[in-house]
């Protein structure tokens, strides 16, 4: 048992190692397994399926998988594997010398309460909650955040160093080999990534007041692996040698061995991390397999928690459908390729996979663009990013389908919005400029900007002027957006994609 | 009390970050490039071709520009440069030589005639290494898609290695604010300093229909080595690529018309669109390439912008009738 505690660290390390190494080559090393760990993680899955009342056998096997592991040795996944769970570990926790009874154990609840809700949520066909997988958030806060920042910083460690000689011809080696391949060609930058940042902080920092503050109470994932592991098979049992030195509960980091209850711990809040088994003065405790369930304590989830989650989700759910978006779609609510409308928000489990593996970083994370029931969900930016002619990453990175994976012929007629030249702004209609980069862009074989010759006479007089004048032809549009991308005018373009319409789509 | 020499380590390790982070803020590219402005601070471009035309000036008998027809592409590319007085008019042993190709992006295969024929650019590549040229690296800057991708589907990158030649990802780092004193409206510009550099600097354009340049030749193709393109529309292309062409002047244009794009350029994507031409043009003179690939569209040299303004610059000739046009079948 010694050794297998003192193997858990590098588990850890490994596991943590192993999904950074998987977001950073998301959509850049297609032999990676880039969505693995969201196919391990079970309630993902499960909140997936209900809400868009279809089976996922990608996933569903992952999430099996994850969910026999727990049958058998308990929450292994949170102990041991999880890389939230890991970085909580490794966060300098609050440590007392004297032993510390949980202030709140009923606060252990609020997991439960929110794993009721996302399921009921689910079942109403909504996947919002799903924000609190910590899986997703811990992806989101490194795409949006973590990995943006280290290109930034990278890039400008380049230019630093560059200015010495020496250090030019290994820079320029680094460069060919990683820009493009590893590092992305643009810098990557969403406005939500320092508020995504400072949430993910923030719940690193609730260790000061607990440690794994946030397994404990709040995390939705370890609620599910938790019911779990009530009936887990291998569980931690104390033997009759204890001298009550209370070092095994000082040690437990989910302050889950009680002194009250005989240092018993309970199986839905043991993670298997054997903490208490080094410190234990007498060898008194041993892990063996049980078949009963495990009691119930207090702070299990009781009917009438599950009846409160449940009618939470109703609220929820009637909020969300008088949210404006759920009325009126945002004009500007660009999404990937082949994403259907409402159907995507019930398929969408937020992960941000697609968001990580676009190449223009054109695809981001929406705040209340589509609602706040659609929040976190990809949106395309063309300002920031176009939709580019030759990419399906998106769709090929999608681990549950919401962006379908589309073949790149087909990719390339799928309509995700309509370009419209505003004529107040644009150079050659408002001020007689010739400049046709929209038309240059645009990357239809036969294009959907075309061109018109026009002599137009000058508000002071003299001689009349030859202009090419760009005009939108929106049955050929596709709305990839680089037009908009590429408009040389400052601030807002000239020329700006807009969501398909009813019309335009025939639906 | 805390160990001092970790404080040292903490503030050491503070000072690195803080001074990568703003590193990351000053590198950080301007979104929106202020009108171009030369100030006496940024070197001027040397002239590539002035400055390093070798010195072994062509028999009187050689022609100004060669056109070959028929025949396969890189036959036909051969058979230009031999009847232009030799590849080694242009690269000396021991010559450091760019070649740039048009690789404007990753959407089709070179059949599509929106990037540059492969067999065009290894056939010049072989030819510079077996004239002796210490390196010879071929390098486009695509305006969409990655350029891994573009070199790619465009078939070069094959070509080219097989040939010997290295492809170079254009690397952001190497772009040079450089005045451009003989411009009329373009007076500097972030160019690649390695284009600046280079001993030899072939350029090698696909003939293309382009909607706001009207064609896309040898001058339009050198839009590839800066940053910053976009706003050159604004401030009037045509005039912004002939200043653009007296910082850089390549030693050797070779306009592949082997396919030609005549129209939905320059991006193209539709086969029907796609002329066979069978021909190659190559001429030491830009302008005069230009002038002559100008006509295969039916199209006055006059006509193109770029072309006149280039002319008028005194960066070559467009008046095809003023200079020796040799042409062969292959």
């Amino acid at each position: 048992m010694s050794t297998l505690r003192r193997l858990r660290p590098w588990v850890q390390a490994l596991a943590f190692a192993s999904f950074c190494v998987l977001l950073i080559g998301a959509g850049k090393l297609a032999f990676l397994p880039a969505d693995l760990f969201f196919r391990l993680d079970p309630l993902a899955a499960l909140a997936n399926m209900l809400a868009a009342r279809q089976i996922v056998p990608a996933l569903g096997v992952g999430a099996a998988i994850t969910l026999a592991a727990t049958l058998i040795l308990g929450r292994v996944w949170c102990g041991w594997l999880c890389p939230l769970g890991a970085v909580l570990d490794w966060v300098p926790a609050r440590r007392s010398k004297r032993f510390e009874p949980d202030p709140a154990p009923r606060l252990r609840q609020v997991k439960y309460f929110l794993l009721a809700l996302i399921g009921v949520a689910a079942l109403l066909g909504n996947l919002t909650f799903l924000i609190l997988d910590p899986i997703t958030l811990i992806y989101r806060t490194g795409t949006t955040a973590a990995w943006p920042g280290l290109v930034a910083l990278i890039s400008g460690a380049e230019a630093l160093l560059y200015r010495a000689p020496l250090l030019q011809a290994p820079i320029d080696w680094f460069e060919g080999a990683v820009r493009g391949v590893l590092l992305p060609l643009v810098q990557p930058a969403y406005g939500l990534g320092i508020l995504l940042a400072l949430i993910f902080i923030g719940i690193l920092a609730l260790n000061a007041i607990r440690d794994r503050f946030w397994c404990r109470y709040l995390c939705p994932l370890g609620a599910l692996l938790g019911v779990v592991s009530k009936v887990a098979w291998l569980r931690r049992k104390v033997g009759d040698v204890c001298v009550d030195c209370q070092r095994c509960a000082r040690a437990c980091p989910t302050g889950t061995i009680d002194p009250q209850q005989g240092f018993a711990s309970d199986p839905a809040e043991c993670t298997m991390c054997l903490e208490c088994v080094p410190v234990c003065a007498q060898s008194g405790q041993s892990f063996t397999g049980h078949l009963r369930p495990a009691a119930w304590r207090p702070y299990d989830p009781s009917r009438r928690q599950f009846l409160a989650a449940a009618s939470a989700a109703v609220v929820a759910a009637g909020l969300f459908a008088a949210e404006p978006a759920a009325i009126h779609d945002d004009p500007r609510l660009i999404r990937p390729p082949g994403a259907q409308g409402k159907t995507f928000l019930a398929q969408c489990i937020r992960c941000g996979l697609c968001v990580k593996a676009c190449p223009t970083s054109g695809l981001r994370p929406s705040f209340d663009q589509a609602g706040w029931a659609g929040i976190w969900t990809p949106v395309l930016t063309p300002r920031l990013g176009y939709c580019d002619y030759t990419c399906t990453a998106c769709g090929a990175i999608c681990p549950t389908g919401a962006i379908p994976p589309l073949a790149l012929v087909d990719k390339r007629l799928t309509v995700i919005g309509h370009a419209a030249i505003d004529r107040d702004r644009c150079l050659p209609w408002a001020d007689n400029i010739t400049c046709l980069v929209c038309e240059e862009m645009c990357p239809l074989p036969t294009k959907a900007i075309v061109l018109e010759d026009v002599t137009v006479s000058q508000p002071g007089g003299g001689e009349p002027l030859a202009v090419r004048r760009p005009t939108v032809l929106q049955d050929r549009c596709i709305g990839c957006g680089i037009c908009e991308n590429r408009c040389p005018l400052t601030g807002e373009a000239a020329i700006r994609v807009y969501a398909p319409t009813n019309l335009s789509t025939g639906g | 009390m805390p160990d001092p020499n970790d404080r040292r380590e903490f503030i050491r390790g503070l000072l690195l970050l803080s001074a990568a982070g703003l590193a990351a803020c000053a590198s950080k590219p301007t979104p929106q490039p202020a009108a171009p402005t030369a100030t006496a601070a940024q070197p001027a471009a040397r002239p590539t071709g002035e400055a390093r035309t070798p010195s072994a000036i062509p028999p009187a008998a050689t022609p100004t520009l060669v056109v070959s027809r028929g025949g396969d592409p890189a036959e036909l590319t051969r058979r230009a440069i031999a009847a232009l007085g030799g590849i080694e008019r242009f690269v000396k042993p021991g010559a450091n030589v760019i070649v740039k190709p048009n690789i404007c992006n990753a959407y089709h295969g070179p059949e599509y005639a929106s990037t540059t024929n492969p067999n065009v650019v290894a056939a010049i590549v072989a030819l510079c290494l077996g004239a002796g040229a210490q390196r010879v690296r071929v390098m486009d800057f695509p305006f969409a898609g990655s350029p891994q991708a573009s070199y790619e589907t465009s078939g070069i990158a094959a070509a080219v290695v097989a040939a010997g030649g290295q492809m170079e990802m254009m690397n952001r780092l190497k772009f040079r604010k450089t005045a451009i004193p003989q411009g009329k409206k373009l007076r500097s510009s972030n160019i690649y300093g390695d284009i600046l550099d280079a001993d030899v600097v072939i350029n090698i354009p696909i003939a293309k229909n382009h909607g706001s340049a009207g064609l896309t030749l040898g001058m339009k193709n050198l839009m590839g080595v800066i940053q910053d393109r976009n706003t050159l529309h604004a401030w009037g292309l045509h005039q912004c690529i002939a200043d653009l062409n007296t910082a850089i002047r390549p030693q050797l244009t070779v306009v592949d018309a082997y396919r030609m794009l005549m129209a939905n350029g320059p991006t193209g994507g539709n086969l029907d669109d796609v002329k066979q031409a069978n021909t190659v043009i190559a001429s030491a003179d830009g302008v005069a390439a230009d002038a002559y690939a100008a006509t295969l569209f039916g199209i006055q040299p006059a006509e193109i912008g770029y072309i006149k303004l280039g002319a008028e610059l005194g960066l070559g000739t467009m008046d095809l009738s003023a200079i020796k046009i040799e042409e062969i079948a292959v």
